[in-house]
């Protein structure tokens, strides 16, 4: 059996490599700024390490991956024609036509329609970009470690507010797409608009129902902060820890655990919200191109960038609620110990780059949720979205919250939790008895059965 | 109990609880997907352009076409040649038969003679020859038919390539030079065999023809040695039916 060794290997090193490399920069960058300008000043790094580096970094090379990946899921080979002028021999699995990408979409005219309304059509593709990167200043990319003396929160801004500033900045995207939509002078672009308000109508409720979970288990809006939480997570159910050796081991608090049902609704809104498919009716490329038909290029390409950004975000903050944050499920105490006081910003960066790997997992599960799943209809959506998602959450705030009623300590509710996921994974991998009906049919229906029943069944039905 | 009754029922029904709850289908979908993100991803995909004969990890169907061709299969008509003799020369006769089945009108032949005083073997026993033979492929509807009214073997589509892609229409017009090409063809019928000049009628010789067609006299090939028919087995004969 041959195997891409290139492959296996690069994404082996090179991936978490550059990750680690990054996070380590801001670490100690954040430490130099602490140390020589004025205490808080980190926060200005990393403003431009995550938000604009990390962030813009991986939405780029999404814009390839979605091509590229999906090749791989449909048994294709996807982008491989662009080369660099001294390598035309290798591909680089595709990296050139990023470049290529960035060439067309910036040396295209931006067309404006005529009768189109011009501010708002020139402001659509800015209030739909910046929103989707303010969102990401609340998510806490790694831990707050001690670096030259000053301590170094690695995320861009931590109010006590965080999960109520993420709905608020989460809501305004929206006027991005109905304001491109109304402002194009389009039918099409309108229907996309207009579908788009009422999808994200639909799933806001939802959206919010999904983390009040999580806000009731651990008492906090806060994501950041030893009181966020992100850092709630690395710690173990009271009791259920113990250590193995000299590494800790238990069952962490993580949101997946305790909400699996939130979880769920979390990302399945927030899923819509971010217009990919299959909640991708405001676009639908197949009947009504969408919102941002009559946008051409860098217009356009901030319509598209601002998807990919939303994956990004999406997943560091599904994270930080949901999946630890930062840390991993145990050892986080024995990594932290084997780092002298000096050696701190290590062990922020590994955690930090264990971060961004499940940030890169998470993009893959929604890249392949968007390659796997048709488009649910218009009227599927809004059913999805009141009759099911809705009524799941109210049901799942009302359990939760009289479990953490009866026991503070969440253990009920990570049972509840465990008995959820155990349901879900039994409902999934046991066959479905309707294809197992099915096969049986077939075998009484066919011409030989090896049963020796065939004759018997074959009889008209009043003969029994 | 109601067996045509039941199955109506089971058809219609939006089956089990697995299905209406929407997520375990879901990941099974998912399950399906990221098995073959990562068969191909790690898996070397086998280059081999029969795409059902593939083997390994990966289960790309590309075939990445300039640099690897699809092997087209027997019989496949692909772009024509004029098919030359022994010595270099087109077997054509400029009889214009595959000029005047072909249903597009896409061949255009000029013809020429042979000087009595030709002194290659071959040529001596033929008339004529085409001085132009063009055919515009881009006009051509493929069907084969000049292939099939030759009389002389002289056109085949067996060059298993299609029309490659040009800058100008004109560049789809082949003629001789480009058309020439390929294995030469030798028949036992043919006339150089038959008679040694083309003052000798053909009928004369018909026995001949028939004795070599059946191995019992030798194949003369042009450079003078002489090949043994081997008897054995059949001998492939192309005979036209005059
Ligand atoms: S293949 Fe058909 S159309 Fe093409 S040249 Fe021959 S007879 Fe004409
Ligand atoms: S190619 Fe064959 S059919 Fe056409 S002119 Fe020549 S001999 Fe005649």
């Amino acid at each position: 059996m041959r195997l891409r060794w290139n492959v296996i290997i690069g994404s082996l090193t090179i991936i978490p490599g550059l990750l680690f490399g990054g996070v380590a920069t801001g670490y100690l960058l954040g430490g130099l700024a602490d140390k020589h300008l004025f205490v808080g000043a980190h926060h200005l790094v990393n403003v431009v390490l995550l938000l604009l580096v990390f962030v813009m970094v991986i939405a780029t090379a999404l814009t390839l991956a979605e091509r590229k990946w999906s090749a791989m899921m449909q048994n294709r080979i996807g982008p491989n024609r662009a080369r660099l002028p001294f390598l035309e021999n290798s591909a680089l699995s595709g990296v050139p036509h990023v470049i290529t990408d960035v060439l067309k979409l910036l040396t295209k005219e931006a067309f404006i329609p005529k009768d189109a309304s011009k501010l708002l059509f020139n402001l659509a593709p800015m209030l739909a970009f910046a929103p989707v990167f303010a969102l990401f200043a609340i998510v806490p990319a790694g831990p707050t470690v001690n670096v030259f003396g000053f301590d170094i929160e690695m995320v861009a801004a931590n109010p006590d507010f965080g999960l109520l500033y993420l709905f608020g900045i989460a809501s305004l995207a929206v006027y991005g797409t109905s304001l491109a939509g109304w402002s194009s002078n389009n039918k099409f672009a309108l229907l996309g608009g207009v579908r788009a308000s009422s999808q994200m109508i639909s799933y806001e409720v939802a959206l919010g129902l999904g983390l009040v979970g999580m806000m009731i288990a651990f008492s906090t809006v806060q994501l950041g902060g030893p009181a966020g939480m992100s850092d709630l997570q690395s710690h173990y159910l009271p009791g259920w820890s113990t250590y193995l050796g000299p590494i800790d081991v238990g069952v962490p608090q993580w949101g997946f655990l305790l909400q699996p049902a939130g979880f769920i609704l979390f990302f399945a809104a927030a899923f819509a919200e971010t217009k990919r498919a299959p909640f991708d009716v405001p676009e639908g490329e197949s009947e009504i191109i969408g919102y941002f038909v009559e946008y051409s290029g860098m217009q356009f390409g901030l319509f598209m960038i601002a998807e990919f950004v939303e994956v990004v975000v999406l997943s560091g903050v599904l994270i930080a609620i949901f999946f630890g944050g930062p840390y991993l499920p145990f050892g986080n105490l024995w990594l932290k110990s084997l780092f002298g006081p000096d050696w701190q910003w290590l062990y922020g960066s590994i955690l930090g780059t264990v971060f961004w790997l499940k940030v890169v997992l998470l993009c893959y599960l929604q890249l392949a949720i968007r390659w796997t799943f048709p488009r649910f209809r218009y009227d599927q959506i809004q059913t999805l979205g009141w009759k099911i998602l809705l009524p799941i959450g109210l049901a799942n705030v009302f359990i939760s919250g009289a479990l953490i009623l009866w026991d503070p300590s969440l253990k009920a509710l990570a049972i509840a939790g465990g008995i959820e996921i155990l349901v879900l994974v039994a409902l999934t991998l046991t066959p479905t008895p309707a294809k197992s009906r099915a096969d049986a049919h077939i075998g009484h229906h066919g011409p030989v059965d090896e049963h020796g029943h065939g004759a018997d069944h074959a009889l008209p039905a009043g003969h029994h | 109990m109601d067996h045509a009754h039941d199955h109506h029922d089971e058809a219609s029904k939006p089956t089990d609880v697995r299905e209406r709850l929407f997520l375990p289908e879901l990941l099974h979908g998912l399950a399906i997907s990221t098995r073959k993100f990562l068969r191909n991803l790690f898996g070397e995909r086998d280059p081999n352009p029969q795409v059902v004969d593939r083997t390994g990890l990966s289960l790309v169907t590309t075939v990445q076409y300039p640099d690897e061709k699809p092997i087209y299969p027997p019989g496949y008509r692909g772009l024509h040649r004029l098919v030359p003799r022994e010595d270099g020369k087109p077997r054509c006769v400029a009889c214009y038969m595959c000029a005047t089945i072909c249903p597009a009108q896409c061949i255009y032949i000029e013809a020429g003679e042979y000087s009595d005083d030709d002194h290659a073997t071959e040529s001596r026993v033929i008339e004529k020859y085409p001085t132009q033979f063009v055919i515009d492929e881009l006009r051509c509807v493929v069907c084969g038919l000049c292939v099939d009214a030759c009389p002389k073997d002289a056109i085949r589509m067996d060059t298993y390539k299609h029309t490659p892609a040009e800058y100008t229409r004109q560049g789809f017009v082949y003629d001789i030079p480009r058309l020439l090409r390929g294995p030469p063809v030798t028949h036992p019928s043919d006339p150089w065999y038959k008679r040694g000049s083309s003052e000798e009628p053909d009928h004369v010789h018909k026995e001949a023809h028939t004795r070599i067609g059946e191995g019992l006299v030798p194949l003369k090939l042009p450079g003078g040695h002489r090949v043994e028919v081997d008897t054995s087995n059949p001998v492939a004969v192309t005979k036209f039916i005059k």
